[in-house]
């Protein structure tokens, strides 16, 4: 089945500040999420599983996790001839200038999209946490002969995200209007970064609004063509999250403990795809007490742990009790140690007999490295 | 081609017919082990550690699950420019061809193969055991001594010897007798079935072993014989690690709950000698609020809601809540739904075991005479309140309330 005639952008950096402490040295796109991935897994699978494997990364900074992370694309079966993953780093014709916007940044990848090849660019935001079927929207996209098609979810919107596209649709889901800054709490229905455009079109937007110096895609090129261009609205009813906040951040790896998210999260026919480390499984003391928690593979645990969400290789020493927290990779809790509200960025090394609280205000967040 | 030091040649051809039911749709060496592995992970894996980029797998027996596991082998490391693993089945010439008619027959039809690499040295593995090796020095150990064949050694009891291939050797290592499976052994050295040759002598031995109508084609009956016959300077290469064969029912359960023993040093995410495997696309194990997991080894795709104690629960496996599992393999895709009881027990790939049935019996509670480990074939189901009793190999789904 021919499928080259599809590429999908990625935006690697998309709304980094919101995450502050975990993306102090990375890209949102590499924030550690649900025991084994990192939030771009979510947008390469979803593109991957719709046949998309021709993909450009733009990255703006820190994205050396990134790099490491992604390698040779071979993860996502992306370790291709034809098409494959692509890191787009800033580039500039006048110098190595970081983007400043969406706009820009397309504009610095205007050489990718050229080559690329592909009828259609689906354009995703890495802070978004979805399973989403892009090929049924890719396929409505074409029937509908729109010439934009962007999906939107139905649901609350959370406070931080001002740059969320806010869609009035008519009866033919076609977009009638963009708007922004709507009220927290309320219901609306908002854009969660995934865009379906032709790729010729994509161009020429871009090189227009760069021409005029506008800096957002979406506020100032898609917010102002809702007329003249044919945009319709897909609904993505499923489990979504945007990121908004190490709340939100917090509340959506937790929200993993109900089977209900994962089966929406992780499907067996549009799986999840991460960088492989060839761990053991995961091995369960003579004292060990679990519950209600997503543990990856390679850990050790020889104590309690509930409520949490344990990341690969993390070892919980006898005595220890780790609730109400998130561990990421490499983390080692020392022996009679207990942990609540706990966020630990990876190989984090707390040692015996602490007691590290943090309450649902304010969690207690362990930095990467950190040893306590 | 680049010329290459050593190529190995991995026989997984055989059936395995000691592992009954759960070789009756693919070959041993694609067999389920430890949680996410399959036993030719182990010969793989060390190929690809000790240096080795060019493995030839000679598959025969129902090879397809076997070949789509090891695809281009990329997993381990062995998806190469030059070299890398490859796949050799039973392949017709121009004087037509022939199914591998014992071990020593299987390299001697891939010769050819072998050749395109002009090696100075063949390593003959078998995908049948559980063990880490560096063949490197087993090789280096083969140069130093100017040896024509090394043969890897394990110390067993005396009492063991008598099961085993054993070589008689002088003190320094010099192989001058091999006797199979002796009544009276004279020495306690078993055969690993891992052998380095040095390529000449061993393409010689194959094509004379070749043109003897008698012979059976067999590198422990034929081949070592006759190198010893002809004053070859044969040595053993001592290994003292963990090695253990899985080709019995009993064999493939213990090396699987050895994982769980703490005095036993198999850990398999060593980076210094990490065993792949292919896996990918599977979601963290979720263990409920009302599971109990003990002693035990879980993986990916898992969701537990019952106990399991001193048991191994490869992917995707589901336990219902109220379900118990002690002292038993649950392999890929297997569900143990609502009270269901399993003990002792070997449960195949995707197999379902309905609600309040009962696998397997507890050595200590139905006693040891005729106790054996009860093994669910792949894909069958186990009815309702079904009681399936100690050592009992099922091949045929399991009606609602029977008992076997």
């Amino acid at each position: 089945m021919r499928t080259a005639t599809v590429a999908g952008i990625v935006f690697a950096n998309s709304n980094d500040k919101l995450l502050k402490r975990l993306t102090t040295h990375r890209s949102m796109a590499s924030v550690p999420f649900g025991a084994r991935y990192r939030l771009i897994d979510f947008s390469l699978s979803n593109l991957v599983n719709a046949g998309i494997t021709n993909i450009g990364i733009i990255t703006k900074e820190k994205y050396r996790s990134l790099m490491d992370h992604i390698e040779s694309g071979v993860h996502w079966d992306l370790d291709r001839k034809n098409g494959g993953l692509r890191l787009l780093p800033p580039y500039s014709e006048s110098g190595i200038k970081r983007y400043s916007g969406t706009v820009d940044a397309l504009h610095g990848a205007k050489d990718y999209i050229k080559r690329c090849k592909a009828d259609y660019i689906v354009l995703c935001a890495a802070d978004i946490l979805a399973n989403v079927d892009i090929s049924a929207v890719i396929k409505t996209h074409i029937k509908t002969e729109a010439d934009i098609t962007t999906v939107y979810h139905n649901g609350i919107l959370p406070p931080n995200r001002e740059d969320a596209m806010l869609f009035t649709l008519n009866t033919d889901n076609r977009i009638t209007a963009i708007g922004f800054d709507g009220e927290v709490g309320a219901e609306h229905k908002y854009g969660i970064g995934i865009t379906v455009i032709a790729r010729e079109l994509l161009l020429k937007l871009v090189d227009d609004a760069y021409d005029n110096d506008l800096p957002s895609f979406n506020r100032n090129v898609l917010a102002r063509k809702v007329s003249s261009l044919k945009i319709l609205g897909y609904e993505h009813s499923g489990f979504v999250t945007l990121m908004n906040g190490t709340d939100t951040y917090y509340k959506a790896n937790m929200a993993l403990l109900e089977s209900d998210v994962r089966r929406q999260l992780f499907q067996k026919d549009r799986p999840i795809y991460t960088k492989i480390r060839d761990d053991m499984p995961t091995r369960y003391g003579t004292k060990a007490k679990v519950t209600n928690s997503l543990i990856a593979d390679g850990c050790v645990i020889n104590g309690t742990v509930k409520n949490s969400i344990i990341f690969r290789g993390v070892t919980v020493e006898k005595g220890a009790v780790v609730e109400n927290s998130i561990l990421m990779q490499e983390t080692s809790v020392g022996i009679d140690t207990q942990l609540n509200n706990v966020i630990a960025d990876k190989n984090a090394v707390i040692g015996d007999g602490m007691v590290l609280k943090g309450t649902d205000e304010k969690r207690f967040f362990i930095e990467k490295n950190e040893i306590v | 081609m680049k010329n290459k030091k050593c190529v190995a040649m991995l026989l997984a051809g055989g059936q395995g017919s000691r592992l009954g039911v759960l070789t009756s749709k693919i070959a041993k060496p694609a067999v389920p082990y430890g949680g996410k592995y399959r036993i030719i992970d182990f010969p793989l894996s060390n190929c690809t550690n000790s240096g080795i980029d060019t493995v030839g797998i000679l598959t025969q027996y129902k090879p397809l699950e076997l070949n789509d596991y090891v695809g281009s082998g990329k997993p381990w490391d062995l998806d190469r420019l030059d070299g890398g693993v490859h796949i050799l089945p039973p392949y017709q010439g121009q004087e037509g061809g022939d199914w591998y008619k014992g071990t020593a027959n299987a390299i001697y039809q891939n010769l050819e193969f072998i050749a395109r690499y002009n090696p100075e040295y063949v390593l003959i593995l078998s995908g049948d055991h559980i063990y880490k090796m560096d063949y490197s020095k087993m090789i280096n150990q083969h140069i130093e001594d100017g040896a024509d064949c090394t043969i890897a050694v394990l110390e067993v009891s005396m009492e063991e010897a008598t099961r085993f291939g054993i070589m008689n050797t002088h003190e320094d290592g010099t192989i001058y007798e091999f006797e199979e499976k002796p009544a009276n052994p004279k020495s306690n050295l078993a055969s690993m079935g891992i052998y380095v040759f040095s390529w000449e002598k061993l393409r010689k031995y194959l094509i004379e072993d070749e043109n003897n109508p008698d012979s059976s084609n067999d590198f422990g009956k034929n081949i070592i014989p006759n190198m010893l016959k002809d004053g070859q300077k044969l040595k053993v290469y001592r290994f003292n690690d963990y090695w253990k064969d899985v080709g019995t029912v009993d064999s493939l359960w213990e090396a699987n709950l050895d994982l769980l023993n703490p005095k036993i040093d198999l850990n398999l995410s060593d980076s210094n000698w990490r065993i792949y495997s292919r896996t990918n696309g599977m979601p963290p194990q979720y263990i409920s609020d009302t599971a109990k997991v003990e002693n035990s080894l879980v993986t990916e795709g898992c969701e537990i809601y019952g106990n399991i104690d001193y048991s191994i629960l490869f992917n995707n496996v589901t336990v219902e809540e109220g379900a118990t599992v002690d002292y038993s393999l649950i392999m890929p895709g297997a569900v143990i739904k609502k009270g269901a009881n399993v003990r002792y027990a070997i449960i195949a790939e995707n197999a379902v075991i309905e609600e309040n049935a009962d696998i397997g019996g507890d050595p200590a509670v139905v006693g040891t005479d005729g106790w054996g480990i009860t093994v669910i074939g792949a894909g069958l189901s186990v009815g309702k309140n079904a009681k399936v009793s100690a050592n009992k190999m099922i091949v045929n789904d399991v009606k609602e309330g029977d008992e076997i």
